[in-house]
């Protein structure tokens, strides 16, 4: 009985002790953290009296901007570990085909050899991102997931000015707030189509398809005369889906303006223009071709990572996918010279347009230590300046004057970029309050809208025109209940 | 020796000293952590939720209060509506399960040639992980693959066959199909160690007295088990309501097989309507609650006959039970 008793008390005390002593070593952590906090805070106060007596150089240093930033000469002496968080889990394995993440951070250190750089990546990386950001345990540098530019200050650092950044970085404009820009994109990517020549050529298409017709007959001609799926929607991944969004900008209207502002104060954008032109005609393509059976026979199963194989091999006559696509189609398999690339089949005026945009932008984390947003801001400059990122992933260059575009924009010649300008001041959350609202998440993972659109035409269910007028119903019930102004 | 005899005069360390006092340190220190843990992991976020369900916010930025307006629509929202419906095909997919897995633990409870290779293979499925089951019916499902090739096998042309995700109403069937094939196994084991309390003199009993074994089933088998059984049935039933990850791994919920959670998820995730995705959480829990509770009537009604039956069983136990305390005494 003694015993027993002996025995109960003591696991009780030994259960509550390391109770204890959990909630104890998070203590003291949290003291050792104030601790670090002061004393680097004590030691900017040394830094800042000496810098006080020295020149306005070390002045410029204090001020903390992408601008200034000159590699290899500022911040050198800081070391430090900082953390990147991102979408890219295929460069952090030893077998992807380009550069990795530990190659590049290898050649980050050469110039910045105590400059420590740990990669974390994510594969839900769009949902995941935003909750972490809530966490505020992240790192130090992420790609900034959809947040609402209202809030950016409290999460990321500015780089600087619209003006001054925009001297040296191209496709800024996606997180600008108050005139100041808190992202500098990773790379840029242009809208367009993904295809196999060779399929192509066998079915007889010599030019590539301006507008919706042509592109669909050129379907029909690949249906008919080779084995390969004309067009491969990918609907089961869900994303690929929501990528059909990029092409409603630049590429359907010709106007950067579009989709930031525009867009947010129109009445019914989803209605057909009459001139094979807008959203309308971006989804009627994919409707028109499910409907059609110029689709795989059973889009419930389509395998995303197989796709790229199948593409390689003649499998598939072409996808929707933006530009960064296109390497890793390249990659795939043995005919790397059959894959190409062609701009999205609508022309505005008779003229073609493509729109183009970046990539996830690299954010800094506003709670960070001083060293390690400097660090951090030296390691986003060196990634877009140095690094050959962009170029290594079939990007447009970041850096302004980097002229360097790989081999597959060659594709666009005589045809337009269009990059987004940013919303109006006042209204950098008009979209992203339509979007919730309406469901609808344009750009924004709106994949279920899309994929609907796939559903309806497969089963024979609602029109093309019934989902444009539900869309529509949505939109301006969003613009009503948010008070947003609607042009006639 | 501990004498009771001035209550009030006891110090506090007296107090704690007495049997009683140890009593309740004891109760006090064990409960404090389990219930520590209960309360920051359960009811904790139950709370913060409840209180999430009457703003409109996102994960991120401001919240605003708009009292009721979320828990309005959940219920005009059309697609959180027909989500609900899909419930049915789960529901019916659970009752198949359940008489499956209750004919197979009769079979295998009786003697079977290599019962327990039987029990073995159809308990596998449950020890599988839910999300590598969905990557493997996923390819089971795809044209051209497994399942097709089977039924080719079998004679049948790929021609006439459907194709089972796309195909809208089959797709959910196939969807249940996979979650009766991964729980039908952990069912059945319930189900038989249940009946293995059962006691073996009764089969005799009624052999003697004529019964076959569809007789036994009904008379002695089932009332004998009707606890498990009724558990088993609500378990189901409140599992169709949260289905999950058949849809959300194999489907991604698209096609018409978005299931209430997979648009929760949705709508939480990705929409990033939080207050609302709260608000449809709560209902669920109100949904399952009243589900729970009808079942609870549904059977007491049910099994009204059967009681006096059960109670039979458990007085003669209760006898043996008394027989074998006096036996052990006796040692």
């Amino acid at each position: 009985m003694r015993l027993k008793k002996f025995v109960a008390i003591g696991t009780a005390v030994v259960l509550s002790l390391s109770c204890v002593a959990c909630s104890k070593k998070a203590e003291n952590k949290k003291d050792n953290t104030k601790e670090a906090t002061t004393e680097t805070t004590e030691t900017d106060k040394a830094t800042d009296d000496t810098a006080e007596a020295a020149t306005d150089d070390a002045a410029a240093e204090q001020e903390l901007s992408y601008a200034n930033i000159v590699l290899g000469e500022s911040y050198t002496d800081i070391t430090t570990t900082i953390k990147v968080y991102n979408h890219r889990t295929d460069m952090n394995t030893e077998d992807y085909p380009g550069t990795t993440w530990s190659e590049y951070v290898a050649e980050f250190n050469k110039m910045y050899p105590n400059i420590t750089v740990e990669v974390e990546t994510d594969t839900t990386y769009a949902d995941n991102a935003l909750l972490r950001l809530q966490s505020g345990d992240w790192g130090d540098i992420m790609g900034i997931p959809a947040v609402d530019k209202a809030d950016l200050s409290t999460y990321f650092i500015p780089y600087g000015d619209v003006e001054t950044v925009s001297k040296q970085a191209r496709f800024i404009n996606n997180w600008v707030y108050d005139n100041q820009v808190y992202g500098i994109p990773s790379t840029g990517n242009a809208q367009g189509i993904v295809y196999n020549k060779a399929v192509f050529e066998k079915a007889g298409i010599t030019t590539i398809p301006k507008t919706p017709e042509e592109f669909l007959a050129a379907l029909q001609a690949i249906k008919d005369k080779t084995d390969a799926i004309p067009l491969y929607t990918n609907y089961a991944a869900g994303w690929t889906m929501g990528a059909w969004d990029a092409y409603l900008g630049g590429s359907a209207t010709g106007e950067s303006t579009y989709m930031n502002q525009t867009l947010l104060h129109a009445k019914d954008p989803f209605s057909d223009k009459g001139d094979n032109t807008h959203a309308y005609a971006v989804y009627k393509i994919l409707y028109d071709a499910v409907a059609g059976g110029l689709t795989e026979e059973d889009f419930s199963t389509t395998d995303w990572e197989g796709c790229k194989g199948m593409i390689n091999n003649g499998e598939i006559g072409c996808m929707v996918l933006g530009s960064w696509a296109y390497p890793q189609m390249q990659a795939a398999g043995e005919h790397a010279d059959d894959i190409g690339y062609m701009s999205f089949p609508i022309t505005v005026n008779g003229k073609q347009y493509a729109s183009a945009g970046p990539d996830y932008c690299y954010g800094i984390n506003a709670n960070s230590s001083d060293d390690n947003k400097k660090a951090a801001m030296v390691f986003v400059k060196w990634m877009t300046d140095k690094s050959g990122f962009s170029y290594n992933e079939s990007g447009i260059p970041i850096n302004a004057e980097d002229n360097n575009y790989p081999e597959v924009y060659s594709a666009f010649e005589g045809i337009e970029f269009i990059a987004d300008d940013p919303a109006v001041a006042g209204e950098e959350d008009y979209l992203n309050l339509l979007n919730t609202d309406s469901d609808l998440m344009i750009n924004a993972g709106g994949n279920t809208k899309v994929q609907q659109i796939i559903e309806n035409a497969a089963n024979k269910g609602m029109t093309f025109d019934e989902i444009m007028a539900e869309w529509n119903e949505a939109w301006a019930s969003a613009q009503e209940s948010n008070s947003i102004e609607v042009n006639q | 020796m501990i004498t009771y005899t001035d209550h009030r005069k006891k110090s506090l360390r007296q107090r704690l000293r007495s049997r009683k006092g140890q009593q309740a340190i004891i109760i006090f220190a064990f409960m404090f952590i389990p219930l520590l843990l209960l309360f920051l992991f359960t009811y904790f976020p139950f709370a913060e939720m409840f209180k999430f369900s009457f703003y409109k916010m996102k994960y991120t930025g401001t919240r605003t209060y708009v009292g009721l307006d979320n828990y309005k629509e959940v219920f005009e929202n059309k697609q959180i509506f027909s989500s609900l419906k899909l419930c049915l095909y789960y529901m019916a997919g659970s009752i198949v399960q359940l008489v499956i897995a209750l004919y197979l633990a009769t079979m295998l409870s009786f003697k079977t040639k290599g019962g327990n290779i039987f029990k073995g293979f159809m308990f596998f499925p449950f020890l599988i992980n839910g999300i590598a089951i969905g990557f493997i019916f996923k390819f089971f499902y795809t044209r051209g693959f497994v399942f097709d090739t089977v039924l080719q096998w079998c004679g049948f042309n790929l021609e006439n066959l459907p194709f089972w995700l796309r195909t809208q109403g089959l797709n959910n069937v196939s969807l249940v199909g996979t979650s009766v094939w991964r729980y039908f196994g952990q069912n059945m084991v319930l189900f038989i160690g249940a009946i293995m309390s059962v006691d073996a003199e009764m089969y005799e009993a009624a052999e003697l007295d004529g019964a076959n074994k569809f007789q036994q089933f009904m008379h002695i088998i089932l009332p004998s088990i009707k606890t498990i059984v009724t558990l088993n049935i609500i378990l189901s039933i409140t599992g169709s309501l949260s289905a999950f990850e058949p849809p959300y791994v194999i489907t991604n919920g698209g096609n018409g097989t978005a299931t209430y959670f997979v648009v929760m998820n949705r709508i939480a995730h990705t929409n990033q309507k939080v207050g609302l995705a709260s608000a449809m959480a709560i209902v669920l829990l109100m949904i399952i609650f009243t589900a729970t509770i009808l079942q609870k009537l549904f059977f007491k009604f049910a099994f009204r006959n059967a009681n006096a039956e059960d109670e039979v069983v458990t007085s003669k136990k209760r006898r043996r039970n008394k027989v074998s305390k006096k036996q052990k005494e006796a040692v």
